[in-house]
């Protein structure tokens, strides 16, 4: 569990966020066991109550469920799932878009190089 | 009740080793007295009689019988009584001073026991006593040692023998330390319980106030003497010598207890509302 | 709850507390900051009536401060309370004594924690270690309140990192903390609640969490305004 926190950002929601990017990629499959509140707390360095704040969070945001007194899991609801993975994409591309905008570039020009950077990064890394 | 004993019991410990130290000393020193005083003795009797061809009657009506008053006379015998008495004069402070002062402060672990803070007055207090009472048992267990390692030195002839009693009785400044009857055992370690119980109250007031503390406990030590006191005064410049003795004496006995219970209610008002760490 | 109301306090003719209040809740972890001088450690001698105060009130679940009251709430301070002579065992042993509220099964767990020897001598610890034994002869009582000084300063990395563990773990669940500090980066995620003194005055007292959620500010952004003019 390698988290690293930012000072400015409420640390319920990068917890939060953090476990969307694990559903995202996959390191967090629908179904799979969580760690505890305490150990979770434990585990990243943060305050107990922000890690119950984080899983309260993330129960009302349908991520993951609790059965009485069992370890809270990830849910198996595919439309939350994929719901996960076009937020994240969604922010991501944003945040691209809002930076690569002041740069004033054509369109067609951008995604060639778009194309381009991502499947040789792909590559790169496979290499 | 339960912690007032395990605490006094724990400080009675941390006194433990100063304690056995100033015995071994007093053991040593005051045997080592007996020996080296006995020699002595004999020694010039020897001179006497086979250099100066003195007989026994001769050197006995001269110089007399050694009796066992010379050792208990002599700096090797009284000089351990005063160190004695000097490490509890010392120790008085010392077991308050020594919980503040140091890497470790314990007077934070004594003040947040769940337990009255009169308790750490009590316990300390009691420590003071145990360890005084411990060094006259102590010289009480000695004396009689002493006594049959110089008879065992001295011949018969040339020595006085004296009982413990005696030898206890033939100095005032020994019969204070050892009373000769229970009374007296409970007057003068009464006297010397209010004594500490006022040097407690003082040192809780230095502990309290720092500097203006100071000035608060001697003038607080002096309202307790001249309090302590006021009936003696009375007598000689008020009253004209209106009470007997005896009910001067009660009057002495009641004043002494009120001036202890002040200075109990003193410290524990101290410890728990004004200390400071 | 630990209530301190308006409390007062003087060093002679200088005035250190002018009216200090603040709240800290069960459950929560509260960070006394102050950057200067005293004031942080004389509160919580304060609160555990080891110094007196001249106005002002502190009240423990509502009541001042009794003998039992130590059964309840315990004081953590930055000097080792136990004599030198005395080992890790016999300071155990010597807070079993007086303390029912004494968890022997918790200091065991302490002493493995934090993997101390039980007959090392107090005299014979380092740094690191003797803060570590005082933690462990605070969070060995089953109270609902403790108080830390300063339980991060002036000790190596590595025990640090082992202190800070004890704030996430079930030595602290469930019960009201308040610790000082001069330097929060550490423990900025640790903490519940910060009461910003500044001048023996609380300048602030705010929810960290909250701050960085309703106004995208830091605990340190918080303590720059108050403390930079």
């Amino acid at each position: 569990m390698n988290i690293k926190l930012n000072n400015r950002d409420p640390v319920y929601l990068q917890i939060v966020r953090y476990f969307k990017e694990q559903i995202a990629i996959g390191k967090l499959e629908p179904g799979e066991e969580i760690p505890s509140r305490r150990e979770l707390a434990n585990r990243m360095k943060v305050n107990p109550n922000t890690a119950q704040r984080a899983y309260k969070e993330m129960e009302e945001q349908g991520l993951i469920y609790t059965e009485r007194n069992l370890p809270s899991k990830i849910t198996t609801d595919q439309a939350i799932l994929g719901k996960v993975r076009e937020e994240l994409l969604v922010e991501a591309v944003d945040t691209f878009v809002a930076s690569v905008r002041s740069i004033n570039v054509p369109v067609e020009e951008l995604l060639d190089l778009v194309k381009v950077k991502y499947t040789s990064k792909d590559e790169d890394k496979e290499a | 009740m339960k912690n007032y004993i395990k605490l006094a019991n724990f400080e009675i410990n941390r006194v433990s080793k100063l304690f056995t130290v100033l015995l071994g000393i007093t053991l040593i020193v005051q045997i080592v007295g007996v020996i080296v005083e006995a020699r002595k003795y004999l020694n010039m009797a020897n001179e006497k009689m086979y250099e100066e061809m003195m007989s026994i009657a001769e050197f006995l009506e001269m110089f007399n019988q050694m009796s066992f008053i010379q050792v208990v006379r002599s700096v090797w015998f009284l000089g351990p009584i005063a160190l004695c008495i000097a490490g509890v004069a010392f120790y008085i402070f010392l077991i308050w001073y020594r919980d503040w002062f140091g890497r470790n402060t314990f007077v934070y672990r004594l003040l947040m026991l769940p337990t009255s803070r009169l308790t750490i007055f009590f316990a300390k207090i009691t420590t003071i006593m145990v360890m005084t009472l411990g060094f006259v048992a102590f010289q009480l267990i000695l004396l009689p040692i002493e006594l049959l390692i110089f008879k065992g030195m001295v011949p018969s002839d040339f020595r006085n023998d004296m009982g413990v009693r005696e030898v206890v009785s033939s100095m005032p400044e020994i019969s204070i330390i050892i009373p000769g009857s229970l009374l007296e055992l409970i007057l003068y370690y009464g006297a010397g319980l209010l004594a500490v119980s006022i040097l407690f109250t003082g040192i809780l007031f230095e502990r309290s106030f720092k500097w203006k503390g100071i000035f608060a406990a001697v003038l607080y030590g002096a309202v307790a003497v001249v309090l302590f006191i006021s009936p003696l005064l009375l007598q000689e410049f008020v009253v004209d010598h209106f009470f007997y003795p005896l009910e001067l004496f009660l009057l002495e006995i009641v004043m002494g207890l009120i001036i202890f219970a002040g200075s109990i209610w003193t410290s524990g008002f101290l410890l728990k509302k004004k200390i400071t760490v | 709850m630990i209530e301190v109301k308006e409390v007062e306090k003087k060093f002679g003719r200088k005035k250190i507390l002018k009216g200090v209040s603040f709240t800290a809740n069960k459950g929560e972890i509260t960070c006394l900051i102050g950057i200067n001088g005293v004031g942080k450690t004389t509160i919580l001698n304060a609160i555990m009536a080891l110094t007196p105060i001249h106005k002002g009130q502190i009240l423990i679940d509502g009541e001042p401060l009794k003998e039992n009251t130590f059964e309840k709430i315990t004081f953590i301070p930055d000097a080792i309370t136990m004599l030198p002579q005395m080992t890790i065992a016999e300071s155990m042993e010597f807070m079993h004594d007086f303390y029912a509220s004494w968890n022997q099964e918790r200091a065991t767990e302490l002493l493995s924690f934090f993997k101390l020897k039980p007959n090392d001598r107090i005299a014979s610890l380092s740094k690191g270690n003797s803060a570590k034994v005082n933690l462990l002869l605070g969070l060995a009582l089953d109270v609902d309140y403790v108080l830390m000084d300063e339980p991060f300063s002036g000790i190596d990395m590595f025990s640090r990192e082992e202190i800070a563990n004890v704030f996430t773990s079930h030595l602290i669940e469930n019960r009201g903390v308040i610790i000082t500090t001069h330097e929060v980066g550490d423990i900025e995620h640790l903490i519940d609640k910060v009461v910003l003194l500044d001048d023996g005055m609380v300048t602030k007292e705010f929810n960290a969490e909250e701050a960085r959620e309703n106004e995208g500010k830091s605990v340190i952004d918080v303590m720059r305004e108050v403390y930079v003019r």
